[in-house]
């Protein structure tokens, strides 16, 4: 077994299907495992100004990274161009909000006349008897989110491209505007904004209640999701989604039942977005339609443009991008605030530009994406020195 | 190879710059500011972030908070809340201000259980009654009356003065008729549909005729097909609950239509602008005022007016408004609290809160607001709103209503943090 996965010859179907193919490799990612699950969150040990800080946007990131992987299943894997991913993450975050919120009395109804309430109030009590009710809400936001999400497929088994778009730009204004706004809402009172106490958010004994215990969360759920994605990606429906992608009619003249499978890639995506949602209400323990902006969906898209369409790699490179490269503008900008507060006050207009500039520039110069320019810098490496 | 030295270059000067920071004195006072100088409601907020940036000004030259100066991060968020939320951890951990001023209602609500649990003083522009419940929102403050207040106030001064005194309506009063009202308001935003609740429930007890709500965006251009749906249930009175821009569009076009109603506006869509963007549809509009329009002779103008010549004199003062007012009024107050958290020789969250806010009983802040109190158990800042008209080319007050004098029982009971 050589150091560098160049040279390596295989034998077998599993060696070369493994994800990690020398020990070199695993090392490495044995030390990133350990560093981002055990050095990262305990940053603010050894810098306490920029521990907490950090630890904030690695939060930001990965609920981006989840957010934009059903995008990138969606438009990268499957060829369904989708603008009205917020609608999907939003029903995830309402789902969750809802069963945390009245979870506990639907469990107390054990007494009611109604055999389907008493049956629901049964397992609701289970559930929360065995500190099961929020695990419980994470899998049932991210069955809605994906059936909702199967709802505005449907029209993708007659159109395609640009009026797919305009069919999934609908789920944000029919979701979020509407659906929610006008109906979810009133729930409760309280006009606009749910609150879910932040103790409510517990797996078992444990609560998640603190942004290094939400950071933990999310990484898990990140790697969980990515893991899913991959397999996924490797198997029966992955290889029918990418024939979908490159050419739908050849795809069902090899007979790849195209409809199914796109309804799929819809349900997963949209499964993933509302495990998104989730994350997101736990970070915030408040959701309110205004969290669930058109832009989000469009800066998802950017995120995979930049990262690279039709890669997992390239939705993590995406959301670092967007994530890290825009709040380190701040680190920038923010000094030289003292001398040119103007520069503060349009701070945002740099930022948006940026964001336009950035999915221009990739386009022209790198269409391909971060994850393109990945693999490069992995092969000139794994080739040296021999870069043929 | 020289390319890739040029990015090492660049990549050490943005480290330097991010350690920066820490290097501050350490007599400096860190105060945060989370605006909206972009988005959705910047019609109203470049002009409040220009009164806060013109307002630490003046406190530093008055010589600070006992003597330290504050040096103010002052961040737009574009009234985006995932934005609000990186930015705000980025004032509490990096920047490590004491105390922030903020924006929305929404990025604000969404902020609260974040601010309460690092005990963060967060004195925001939003005067959402659900912040004022110190139970649920202990670290939530603002120097007017309440939304809910002021929406409360407003329409018990039309029904006061314009009903009940207005010729036109003499045969309809006389009769028993109920007056009818429908409220115009962006039902997806937490600002807008914050008093909602508090208004209807006001109207209920007044006795009027509620009709459906219509649905209005902040960013709306054209409303014509919501004023046509009010105008089937004949209105007399229109609540509007967003921001200058869109309510101007608003009224615009119901006074095209001749909706024949008249409007009673939330304190963000009243202001200066609102003749000037809807003209003629303008006349004997209502609306609620936190404090004095800019430019009005009372307490502390006359340095409002001088600061805002000297330090953003591209904007001239015809142009300015009462958010810059507002603005001031918020530092004024988060001032006060500063300074006698730190005679208390506690200048931390809990001490400005406590030592500070908590300890103020009818404190003028000047500026035309009413007095300011809060105490441990209730955060209403005052229970006076003022009530204006904009007639005869010139803002005019109509009523002011003691909410808490006029219905004890309820203010003391029934009103707090909705």
């Amino acid at each position: 077994m050589s150091w560098l996965p160049c040279g390596v010859y295989h034998e077998h179907y599993k060696q070369d299907h493994a994800w990690w193919q020398t020990k070199f490799v695993k090392a490495k990612m044995f030390f990133l495992a350990l560093v981002v699950l055990l050095i990262f969150p305990y940053m603010d040990i050894v810098a306490p100004d920029l521990g907490p800080y950090l630890l904030s946007i690695a939060i930001m990131l990965m609920y981006t990274i989840m957010a934009a992987s059903g995008v990138q299943l969606l438009i990268g894997y499957c060829g369904q161009v989708t603008l009205g991913h917020a609608a999907f993450v939003a029903v995830g975050a309402y789902t969750s909000c809802l069963v945390l919120m009245h979870g506990p009395e639907l469990a107390a109804m054990g007494n009611d006349p109604n055999p389907v309430v008493r049956l629901l109030a049964g397992i609701f009590a289970g559930l929360m008897k065995a500190g099961l009710l929020y695990p419980a809400a994470i899998v049932l936001a991210a069955l809605v989110a994906g059936l909702w999400c199967v709802l505005f497929g449907l029209p993708s088994a007659k159109v395609k491209g640009f009026y797919l778009i305009m069919t999934t730009i609908a789920a944000q204004w029919i979701t979020v505007e509407f659906f929610i706004t006008q109906f979810v809402s009133q729930i409760g009172g309280r006009q606009q904004a749910f609150t879910v106490m932040p103790e409510h958010f517990a797996i078992g004994p444990f609560v998640i209640d603190s942004d290094r215990k939400v950071y933990y969360l999310g990484a898990a759920l990140v790697l969980l999701l990515t893991l899913a994605m991959a397999n996924l990606l490797r198997s029966k429906p992955g290889r029918a989604w990418i024939a979908i992608r490159d050419n739908d009619i050849a795809a069902e003249a090899m007979g790849v039942n195209i409809v199914a499978y796109k309804l799929l890639a819809f349900f997963v995506a949209g499964a993933m977005g509302g495990v998104a949602g989730v994350f997101w209400l736990n970070f915030n323990s408040i959701i309110s339609p205004e969290h669930f902006q058109w832009f989000w969906s469009l800066w998802w898209v950017g995120v995979i443009l930049i990262g690279g369409v039709g890669s997992i790699h390239g939705t993590i490179f995406g959301s670092m991008f967007m994530v890290l490269v825009m709040e380190g503008l701040k680190a920038v900008v923010v000094p030289l605030g003292g001398a040119f507060p103007e520069l503060l006050d349009r701070f945002l207009f740099i930022k948006e530009a940026l964001f336009g500039l950035a999915i221009a520039l990739f386009l022209i110069y790198e269409p391909n994406g971060i994850a393109y320019r990945w693999w490069q810098i992995k092969n000139y490496f794994n080739l040296w020195p021999f870069s043929y | 190879m020289r390319e890739r030295g040029g990015w090492l270059q660049v990549l050490v000067v943005l480290g330097i710059l991010a350690l920066a920071p820490s290097a501050w004195p350490a007599e400096e006072i860190r105060v945060g500011a989370i605006m909206d100088i972009t988005g959705a409601t910047s019609d109203v907020g470049k002009d409040y972030a220009m009164g806060i940036r013109e307002a630490i000004q003046y406190v530093n030259d008055q010589g600070g908070v006992n003597g330290k100066r504050i040096k103010l991060f002052l961040y737009d968020y574009g009234y985006r809340i995932p934005e609000a939320i990186t930015t705000y951890k980025r004032l509490k951990n990096f920047d490590r201000v004491i105390a922030t001023l903020g924006w929305g209602t929404g990025d604000t609500e969404a902020l609260s259980p974040i601010i309460n649990k690092d005990k963060m003083p967060y004195v925001s522009a939003s005067y959402s009654a659900h912040l004022t419940d110190p139970k649920k929102t202990p670290y939530n403050l603002f120097f007017s009356a309440d939304y809910s207040s002021n929406a409360r106030a407003a329409i018990t001064a039309w029904y006061d003065q314009i009903w009940k005194k207005d010729p036109m309506y003499k045969d309809r009063v006389a009769k028993g008729d109920k007056p009818r009202f429908v409220c115009f308001y962006a039902t997806a935003v937490p600002y807008s549909s914050a008093p909602i609740k508090a208004i209807k429930d006001q109207a209920q007890m007044l006795g009027f005729e509620i009709g459906d709500d219509q649905d209005i965006p902040l960013t709306a251009l054209d409303t014509k097909s919501q004023v046509l749906a009010a105008a089937k249930f004949k209105p007399d009175l229109v609540w509007h609950g967003n921001t200058t821009m869109s309510v101007s569009t608003a009224i615009r076009d119901a006074y095209a239509q001749n909706l024949g109603a008249w409007h009673i506006i939330n304190n963000w869509g009243f202001d200066e602008n609102l003749p000037r963007l809807a003209g003629d549809a303008a006349k004997n509009a209502i609306g609620a005022t936190p404090c004095a329009f800019f430019g009005e002779n009372v307490k502390l103008m006359d340095k409002v007016v001088e600061y805002a010549q000297k330090m953003n004199p591209g904007v001239p003062k015809e142009q300015r408004l009462i958010r810059t007012t507002q603005a001031w009024a918020a530092v004024m107050l988060l001032w006060e609290a500063m300074k006698r958290a730190d005679k208390a020789g506690k200048l931390d969250g809990e001490g400005i809160m406590k030592a500070g806010f908590e300890s103020l009983k009818d404190f003028d802040i000047g500026l035309g607001a009413p007095p300011v109190s809060f105490s441990p158990t209730d955060h209403r800042p005052t229970s006076i709103a003022q009530i204006y008209i904009y007639k005869d080319g010139k803002f005019q007050l109509l009523e002011r209503i003691d909410l808490k004098q006029r219905w004890p029982e309820k203010w003391a009971k029934e009103w707090l943090g909705w």
